[in-house]
């Protein structure tokens, strides 16, 4: 039973989850069920602060491991889930969604998360990342009267199906070769009885890291992110793109240092490549769109490719750079997005940011902040991170790719910053945009907050970086 | 292998069965064709039209709630084999499963799913 303590955080949120599953017809304001949604993520957070210790090291049959690595990442995805649904309360209103059945789909899609980081085994992995999608495809189709969103769903739906069919294929080759799903298990084969290089086992490596790599959408297998973001509602599309994103890292990073340990040399192969691509092909992509969420999805990619990069090394203090660096990606890509959000229809287009700064200058300084943080220009979070990640990649000995990744810093500094001109050195154009939304506040408080904090003391996030053990 | 004769004996005798009946029926059966006859029969929509058309989403609404039920028993079966090994926390996971498919099945059931109107 004390195997239990090990899902506190997860049973808070499904049980919260199925409550407002069970009284979703008589829920009519989004506010009310937002409420409870952001009670279940504090109370997940403190449940897994509390019993950190409590329970064993791992448990259900060594699937679940309850280290450092997966209490970092749950507080992550609950910080997630809460913005999330603060960022949502006005959309949901205004697009006549049935708030209940949102707040319950995005409960679920993060206990899916918290699975897939606290998994030790490859088909619970696949288990906790299944959860996610599912319930992400719905969210990304919610509004149906949208044609758009629709295509969107569906777009998204097949691409992410293919992949999971991809992972899981990849899941049974290795199974096949070791006779093992569990990471330890499947290491120790793999050097034990010598089956490191066996040609089954290397496909089986390159297919899961080519199906986690479209959760985090990496190029090439990015297609499905910027078509399902502009198509979501924007409050979906920060979810996804900060929560999916570190979901996706957090399996990234266990597998590769404990599972596939011995296939180290083609595993990193795999990662530099995608790496590479993803942040030149994200920052080039992004310089042509006018579409804020489309760009976003393009900076999106960009900072999934940044990421990889404290993965190429294999080491437990480039597996830290990731972790900081998408916990502080999470937090600025929120504000920005909620910056987008805050601002309601015109926030949706580059056009509706002219001439920001004389009509709401605060909500500019702020859109600003987020900006310069995505860019990874000091004295933001987004710079320390960014520095973290690179530095590893340095002392990996992966110097072209360290060169290529500050290059693309510059040029992604264009989109990132043109916005900034739009704000600052244009005529406002129309009327000025109104307050911004109670909750859409409070959301932006605490991501400013934690991307000027993660950029004036980095050093507090690395003494909760704990890589997996 | 010969513990596996018997079922091959069983393969070979049910597919000539069923082979020598289908073909005693299209061979002695009476046939006059009618356009009644050649409609679909008992279950699924009659074609007014090409296929493309629209289906009633209700068929979809049973189908999706049939996968419920469905679940239940693929789960419930096996654990009512292996149900003096597992003891009463078999049982107790078993009811916290049920109840959380009957939420999903509760959800469906207020939100008129099962009125067919």
């Amino acid at each position: 039973m004390t195997d239990l303590l090990l899902l506190l955080p997860e049973i808070v949120l499904v049980v919260m989850a199925l409550s407002l599953i069970v009284v979703a017809r008589r829920v009519e304001r989004a506010q009310s069920a937002a409420i409870f949604t952001v009670i279940a993520a504090a109370a997940a957070i403190f449940a897994g602060w509390a019993f950190s210790g409590a329970g064993p090291a791992t448990g259900f049959g060594a699937t679940i491991s309850g280290d450092g690595y997966a209490q970092f990442f749950n507080v992550l995805f609950a910080a997630n889930l809460a913005l999330a649904a603060l960022l949502s309360v006005k959309h949901l209103d205004a697009e006549h969604v049935r708030p209940a059945e949102f707040y319950a789909l995005l409960l679920l899609s993060s206990t899916g998360m918290m699975l897939a980081a606290a998994a030790t085994d490859l088909l619970v992995v696949y288990l906790g990342l299944e959860l996610m999608t599912l319930c992400s495809y719905i969210m990304v189709g919610i509004t149906r009267d949208r044609s758009i969103s629709n295509e969107a769903a569906i777009k998204y739906f097949l691409l992410a199906s293919f992949a999971s069919a991809l992972l899981l294929y990849g899941i049974s080759l290795a199974y096949g070769v070791t006779g093992a799903t569990d990471f330890q298990a499947i290491a120790s084969a793999a050097s034990s009885r010598g089956l490191a290089g066996h040609p089954l086992l290397l496909v089986a490596v390159a297919l899961v890291a080519v199906g986690l790599a479209f959760k985090i959408a990496a190029v090439p297998f990015h297609a499905w992110a910027p078509d399902a973001y502009q198509g979501a509602s924007a409050p979906v599309a920060a979810f996804l793109a900060a929560g999916s994103k570190a979901a996706g890292l957090a399996a990234l990073g266990r597998v590769g240092l404990i599972a596939f340990a011995p296939e180290q040399r083609v595993w990193a192969g795999i990662l530099v490549g995608l790496a590479a691509l993803s942040i030149a092909g994200g920052s080039l992509l992004a310089l042509s769109q006018s579409n804020m969420k489309r760009l976003l999805a393009y900076s999106s990619i960009a900072h999934a490719g940044y990421a990889l990069l404290g993965l190429v090394s294999g080491t437990p203090d480039g597996i830290s750079a990731t972790m900081t660096y998408s916990f502080v990606y999470a937090f600025m890509t929120l504000g920005a997005f909620g910056v987008v959000i805050g601002l309601g229809e015109r926030g949706e287009d580059l056009a509706g940011f002219r001439g920001l700064a004389a009509t709401a200058p605060g909500t500019a300084a702020l859109m600003l902040l987020f900006l310069l943080s995505l860019t990874g220009i000091p004295p933001t979070a987004g710079f320390a991170a960014k520095f973290g990640v690179i530095l590893n990649a340095v002392r990996s000995g992966h110097l072209v790719l360290a060169v290529l990744a500050v290059v693309c810093s510059v040029v992604s500094a264009f989109f990132y910053l043109r916005v900034a001109v739009y704000m600052y050195m244009t005529e406002p154009q129309g009327v000025a945009p109104g307050r911004l939304p109670a909750e859409v506040s409070a959301a932006l408080a605490v991501a400013a907050f934690l991307t000027i904090m993660g950029g004036m003391f980095p050093e507090t996030f690395t003494a909760w970086t704990v890589p997996p053990s | 292998m010969s513990e596996y004769l018997g079922i091959v004996i069983f393969f070979v005798l049910s597919g000539a069965v069923v082979s020598a009946f289908i073909l005693l029926s299209s061979v002695l059966g009476p046939k006059k064709p009618s356009a009644v006859k050649s409609e679909p029969f008992e279950c699924g929509e009659v074609p007014f039209a090409l296929p493309m058309g629209r289906v009633d989403v209700k068929f979809y609404l049973t189908a999706i709630l049939f996968i419920l039920f469905d679940v239940e028993l693929v789960f419930l079966y096996p654990w009512a084999v292996a149900y003096r090994g597992l003891g009463v926390s078999g049982l107790v996971e078993m009811v916290i499963f049920v109840v959380i498919l009957m939420a999903g099945f509760f959800y469906a059931w207020d939100n008129g799913a099962l009125e067919w109107s």
